[in-house]
């Protein structure tokens, strides 16, 4: 019997579920599933987004009704109820057509592709398809030349002529954007000017303004009290002068005897003539600028190219108020003979359109030309966000591992840092639109809000009991340190932080550093902008940084801090030099998360800054260089407004991928940098060369 | 020891556990002639609730090597940490009682720990090199004490790495990082780390017990060569370990200081039979 048993045990095959294949198999087909949505994802991406600027034969398209039309097959489709179609790109809107055409597949009679063809790109109103027949030449009584004729003759004239055109181009862009720019920029810094002085003109007297002598004691006082807190030793006397030194630097700030007078009358009348003067110059050096761009584009309008439409026999015109009129060449962007295009032709204008894109400014409601300044703007906003996020991060990191004692409070506040990150990124939009553009902007802008701003003495008995509370912080914290720290320490130095804060807002001293502008119905950091979507961000992936880097910060064995506090090293240079260095790693992947984060978020960004089209960069080649006031445009943005608010939607489909091509490749450029930089900190971490 | 209070004297070690009270140690007579460097005095430790010392009262002698052995958790490392005030980043730690370091006090509340733990050097039971170079490693404290000067960072490298008795080792490669040295090697570098500023105390946290028995070697030599100029304080698990390098040893045991004495006398005469128990290896 026992025998028996034995055998029959062996016998006995493991089940299925014990023998860990099926594990083996559901999570290997999981994990494909995960790589094969996202390399699909990735795949389409690279795949449409690379193929938009392969340049594709023109076509002369026959229909069975006998008419025929250039176009550039766009798409084909088979439509369930349309049956099978394909949608051609034919440009030419001067005509008043559609620039896109859908033709039925059964429409067609027959398909050629005539050598002579041209692809037009232009400065305005897209894309022109058709045959060159002229080459035109104006003298200047108006009698016309005709340089060329034949689509052979006018393609081989036309290089020369179109690099004179590049160059007048080149000439009057230096003037418009270089000289003119710069008259403007001082004509309106000359406007502010006047509005400034009208305005101080009317003001009535600035609050308790001090003389010069008893002004100049309280700034005595000032340095004496530094000086001398820095000599004595008796710790509630060295407190005592700290808070007088504050307080008196204050009061020497915000009393300044020679600042804030209201201007006379005679003043005023005085900036009003100097403005006047400086005025009339600019305007005789703004006139003299436009008469210099005019005299080009003049001679741009000697020169004139007829491409003709073979549809209707019309060439495209000078503009849409004169069909009449052929275009001019300096309108030309780019002239391609699509159907003549061998593989390297093809190759370097399709290299070309990719330069274009990434290097030019958007024309024609964002569906053509480049996206650099999108570029820019994301850079930007993505760099600041960083540098602001980084720093704060990681000292409440510090704060949170180094020196909090590690109780309930601290639990507490870790979870619901940890439940920030949950936050829906649309909230901290709303947030940073009313807290820091109409909030902190506000007050930039035009100082505290008036219903708010307290009357000089009651503003410094305000202060007062700042000072006192901070000096009760000041005796708590030091006789709290070398003990048991507690809660109230913490609470006062809270009171003193909220004490402050509404002391700024509440000041009767400030009147904000923009008011002329504000006046003049134009706020500049009371509005969506650079600086307060970079600080939204910030905000937004605060989290991320946080907890990372406090990972990093507790991973740092406690052998290390332990012998660095053996040799005799503060707290500080504990974290200075042991501490930080051995979390940077880890402080760097929390950067790193928080920067793809930041380049790829959209929905804050629509509320607090990021703009369809910006006429001007975020920086410019004068003082500051990054204007942080101004709306940018962002990559993210840029997609949602292509896809989904494009007047022209077929057009924009194009772009719509390449930009989700350049945004991916951005991120991941971004991050891979990131990537390197760790690695590098981690090697020297752990072992080589320090 | 001048100023024992008045408390009651349990008889047996195993009744002061008990009964939770301190215990007179056993002190040989031979305690009386030394000139003592580190003078504690009735100092106690609690972690929280829970008392890790009793009353314990020692003179640790100048220009020798000190001894503390005793079953884990007998509060040797405790003892040890004590004297540099490394239990002060402890935030349940407590303390009563007194250490004086050459007549200065360790516990006053004025005592500035930073400059307290200049005098007083550690080697950890974990080598724990900082990640930089090995020239960084030992300049260490002099660095973070505000030393700028080239040569002097210089010469106290050579001269605290030749004292640790590795200066051959690692003289052509002190700006490679410390962290490729064998653990050896890195024992020693701390050690080198620990004497570049000269302390009067060098406190040793079972400075071998991560090492193989050749590398353990060349520290107890090393220990024994520095005796000559340092204060050492050690502490060992390993008896034979304390037999070969120490003058003086300390028993410890749950906390009290059970009996103290001379190397010689400890490990081959020993006043109470808990201590000789404990060195002949039937308890503990």
């Amino acid at each position: 019997m026992s025998d028996q048993n034995t055998h029959t045990l062996e016998l006995v095959p493991t089940p299925l579920r014990a023998r860990g294949t099926s594990g083996t198999w559901l999570t290997g087909m999981a994990l494909i599933a995960c790589v094969a949505m996202i390399l699909g994802l990735l795949g389409l991406i690279l795949f449409s987004g690379a193929g938009t600027f392969w340049q594709k034969p023109i076509e002369k398209v026959t229909l069975e009704s006998g008419e025929t039309f250039l176009g550039m097959r766009f798409r084909t489709e088979n439509n369930p109820e349309m049956g099978l179609r394909t949608l051609y790109r034919v440009g030419n809107r001067d005509l008043g057509q559609q620039p896109f055409r859908w033709v039925d597949a059964i429409e067609i009679d027959k398909v050629a592709n005539p050598q002579e063809a041209v692809l037009v790109e232009r400065y305005e109103w897209g894309i022109w398809l058709g045959v060159p027949s002229r080459l035109i030449e104006y003298d200047d009584a108006g009698n016309e030349t005709v340089v060329a004729e034949g689509p052979e003759a006018v393609l081989a004239k036309l290089p020369e002529y179109r690099k004179a055109a590049h160059e007048r181009h080149a000439r009057a862009e230096h003037i418009r954007s270089d000289k003119i720019a710069k008259l403007n920029h001082k004509l309106e810094s000359l406007r502010l000017e006047e509005l400034n002085a009208r305005m101080r003109a009317s003001d009535p007297e600035s609050p308790g303004h001090l003389g010069y002598a008893l002004w100049g004691v309280i700034a005595a006082i000032c340095v004496a009290s530094i000086v001398l807190a820095y000599r004595i030793q008796v710790p509630l006397a060295r407190r005592l002068l700290i808070l007088v030194a504050v307080l008196s630097a204050i009061a020497t700030l915000v009393e300044r005897p020679w600042a804030g007078r209201p201007l006379s009358s005679e003043q005023l009348a005085s900036v009003l003539a100097r403005t006047a003067t400086e005025r009339e110059e600019l305007s005789d050096r703004f006139g003299e600028m436009t008469a210099r761009v005019a005299e080009i584009e003049a001679e741009d309008a000697r020169y004139r190219i007829e491409i003709t439409d073979p549809k209707t026999g019309r060439f495209a015109a000078l503009s849409q108020s004169q069909p009449d009129e052929p275009m001019k060449v300096s309108q030309i962007i780019r002239i391609v003979e699509a159907n003549e295009l061998g593989l390297a032709g093809k190759l370097s204008l399709y290299v070309a359109r990719w330069w274009e894109f990434v290097s030019s400014v958007p024309r024609e409601a964002n569906t053509e030309g480049g996206v650099f300044p999108v570029i820019v703007g994301t850079l930007l906003v993505t760099l600041l966000l960083t540098v602001a996020v980084v720093p704060l991060g990681v000292m409440a990191a510090l704060y949170m591992r180094e020196y909090a004692r590690q109780g309930i409070v601290i639990s507490i506040l870790r979870v619901a840092i940890n439940n920030l990150a949950g936050v829906p990124s649309i909230v901290y939009g709303v947030f940073g639109l009313g807290f820091f553009c109409y909030g902190i902007g506000g007050v930039i802008d035009g100082g505290p809000d008036p219903s708010l701003v307290l009357r000089v003495g009651q503003w410094w008995v305000l202060l007062l009991i700042a000072a006192g509370v901070a000096f009760v912080a000041m005796s708590m914290s030091a006789s709290g340190l070398r003990h048991k720290r507690n809660i109230w320490v913490g609470l006062a130095w809270g009171a003193v932080a909220l004490l402050a804060i509404v002391a700024v807002f509440t000041t009767p001293y400030f009147e904000g550093f923009f008011r002329a502008k504000l006046l003049d119905g134009s706020p500049t950091f009371g509005t969506s902008g650079l600086l307060w979507a970079s600080l939204t961000l910030a905000l937004l992936t605060l989290p991320v940084v946080i907890v990372s880097a406090e990972e990093a910060i507790a991973a740092v064995p406690a052998s290390l801090r332990e012998g660095s506090y053996g040799c005799g090293a503060s707290k500080w240079q504990t974290i200075q030099r042991v501490v930080l260095p051995g979390a940077m790693p880890g402080i760097l992947t929390g950067a790193i998360l928080a920067m793809a984060r930041g380049a790829g978020e959209v929905a804050p960004l629509m509320i607090v800054g990021a703009v369809k089209l910006a006429p001007q960069l975020p920086f410019e080649a004068r003082f500051p260089f990054i204007f942080a006031d101004r709306s940018f445009m962002h990559l993210g943005f840029h997609i949602y407004d292509l896809g989904f608010k494009s007047p022209d939607s077929e057009a924009a489909r194009g772009y719509v991928w390449t930009t989700t091509l350049l945004l991916v490749t951005l991120v991941v450029l971004m991050n891979l940098t990131a990537i390197r930089i760790r690695t590098k900190l981690k090697a020297r971490f752990q072992s080589g060369q320090f | 020891m001048t100023t024992q209070p008045t408390r009651p004297i349990e008889s047996t070690v195993s009744h002061a556990v008990e009964t939770g009270g301190a215990f007179e140690a056993a002190r040989h007579k031979e305690l009386a002639a030394i000139e003592s460097v580190l003078d504690i005095s009735d100092f106690s430790l609690w972690y929280g609730d829970k008392r890790a010392l009793y009353d314990i009262s020692m003179s640790i002698p100048r220009g020798k090597v000190t001894a503390l052995i005793g079953p884990s958790g007998c509060g040797k490392s405790t003892l040890l940490r004590s004297v540099n005030r490394l239990n002060d980043l402890v935030a349940s730690v407590r303390t009563s009682g007194e250490m004086h370091l050459n007549e200065r006090s360790i516990y006053d509340p004025g005592v500035d720990v930073i400059a307290l733990r200049k005098r007083v050097g550690m080697v950890f039971q974990k080598s724990n090199p900082f990640p930089m170079s090995i020239f960084e490693n030992v300049v260490y404290p002099l660095r973070i004490a505000g030393e700028r000067k080239k040569s002097v960072l210089r010469e106290t490298c050579e001269r605290a790495l030749q004292s640790a008795a590795i200066w051959d080792e690692v003289k052509d490669r002190l700006h490679d990082s410390a962290l490729g040295l064998s653990g050896g090697q890195q024992q020693r570098l701390c050690i080198a780390r620990a004497i570049a500023v000269e302390p009067e105390v060098l406190l040793m946290d079972e400075p071998c017990s991560a090492l193989d028995p050749i590398a353990t070697a060349r520290i107890e030599e090393l220990i024994h060569e520095i005796s000559s100029r340092y204060t050492v304080l050690i502490v060992t698990h390993n008896m034979q370990q304390a037999s070969r390098v120490s003058d003086f040893t300390a028993f410890m045991y749950l906390g009290r200081l059970v009996e103290y004495g001379t190397t010689k006398q400890i490990f081959q005469n020993p006043h109470l039979p808990e201590t000789e128990q404990y060195v002949t290896g039937r308890f503990g």
